[in-house]
């Protein structure tokens, strides 16, 4: 049998038979590329009939309330250690802490107050911080030995010493009459912006410290000596049956 | 003198102890009888046909110890005295003078002005507390207050105001 003329032919050939092998490898190293793209697209969209359903969601929202819970546990006993460092007020929320029936209320009339059912007799006594679902809601102005009568944030020239968590900024809350309260600062600059948290400062030893109060309005810079802002009360006195009353 | 030998209201105790009903109420302070919060001024609505019967001395001392009792119960430095004791002797003049006023739109525009002369009073001693100034937000809210409760409390005059003075005048014919 006579050579072939074309000698490239088998070259070619044997070629051919590599291509199969070249494209696996290209595609191996597209894979390593990717990260794996490909095959966790592939794994998910086979794997989903057996995704977690909605009760291992619910486990996991419980665990993680839990796990917050325990945090806020955790962050409240140390700031009590501190305080106790600090000799500041030592109290937590937790101790002291006398639940009382609102039983007469005039949120917006010209005397804004509430009667509580609990008074002296109970361990109230005036000065106390009246604490409602939201934050603070006044002091006890008056006690007789089975009632209180609780002064409101609102009512006009109530005044107390509040603090702005986010600037870290001390202000004077003004009761106005209406729901919406005047925030009087002391620096020319109080670096303050709508939706700001207004609450109690955590230095006080009059009022129970880091409760919230409101969210500031609106601010007017143009003011003198020094800018205000309108404070509008997170706790709504209309709404409220119980308080809690934290004796000092 | 005639006046002197009349039953007067004052000297009956079921009419004098009918004013254990002001504070009560006010305390109470019934939400489905306020406009926007605000409730009515009971003080008026009960010294208003007091006064028509028994007379401007018994009407200025019934609104002073009227508004002693509720100054007790109301926080803050705002006294309801004095506009309770000129209403109370105006309303007994009035009483006194005039044919006997009993028509609805008269006992519902007294109490409206009554209503209107407490709120100015409470509205003036803010103001001179505050050293001769009120912001923009007590101003709001003092006229709010005052139009809401000078309007409840002239619309529930012409029930209850007519009612006791039904009774009252009955007690004591003139």
């Amino acid at each position: 049998m006579a050579p072939t003329l074309r000698p490239g032919k088998s070259r070619w050939r044997g070629l051919g038979q590599l291509i199969p092998w070249l494209l696996l490898v290209v595609g191996l190293l597209l894979v390593r590329l990717s990260k794996g793209a490909g095959f966790s697209d592939a794994y998910a969209l086979l794997s989903r009939p057996f995704w977690p359903g909605s009760a291992q969601r619910e486990w996991v929202t419980a665990a993680a309330d839990l796990e917050e819970r325990s945090r806020l546990q955790l962050l409240e006993r140390d700031n009590r250690r501190l305080r106790g460092l600090l000799e500041l007020q030592q109290k937590g929320l937790a101790d002291g802490e006398v639940s009382a029936a609102v039983i007469s209320r005039s949120p917006r009339g010209w005397w804004q107050q509430l009667q509580l059912g609990k008074g002296s007799l109970q361990g109230l006594g005036p000065g106390d911080a009246v604490l409602g679902p939201g934050g603070l809601v006044g002091r006890i102005a008056s006690v007789t030995p089975a009632t209180a009568r609780v002064k409101l944030l609102t009512a006009p020239g109530h005044e107390i010493g509040v603090w702005l968590p986010r600037s870290r900024r001390h202000g004077l809350l003004v009761g106005r009459g209406s729901s919406r309260l005047s925030l009087r600062f002391i620096d020319k600059d109080p670096d303050v912006r709508p939706g700001d948290l207004v609450a109690t400062s955590p230095a006080s030893t009059l009022l129970p410290p880091n409760v919230p109060v409101g969210v500031i309005q609106s601010v007017d810079e143009q003011a003198v000596p020094a800018p205000t802002a309108v404070v509008q009360l997170i706790a709504a006195p209309e709404a409220i049956d119980w308080v809690q009353v934290q004796t000092r | 003198m005639r006046t002197t030998d009349m039953p007067r209201l004052h000297r009956q105790p079921i009419c004098v102890a009918s004013a254990l009903v002001v504070p009560l109420l006010a305390l109470a302070s019934p939400p489905w009888l306020a406009i926007d919060g605000v409730g009515p001024a009971w003080a008026v609505l009960w010294l208003l046909p007091w006064a028509l019967v028994d007379g401007p001395v018994s009407g200025a001392l019934a609104g002073v110890t009227l508004g002693l009792v509720l100054d007790g119960l109301n926080l803050g430095g705002l006294s309801q005295v004095p506009a309770l004791f000129l209403l109370g002797w105006w309303w007994g003049r009035l009483g006194r003078r005039a044919a006997p006023i009993q028509r609805s739109l008269n006992l519902g525009l007294l109490a409206w002005l009554g209503s209107v002369g407490l709120g100015l009073s409470l509205i003036l001693q803010l103001w001179l507390r505050q050293g001769g100034a009120l912001d923009p937000l007590t101003q709001s809210w003092g006229l709010q207050t005052l139009c809401c409760q000078a309007l409840v409390t002239g619309l529930l005059a012409p029930l209850l105001v007519s009612l006791q003075l039904l009774l009252w005048r009955r007690r004591v014919p003139s």
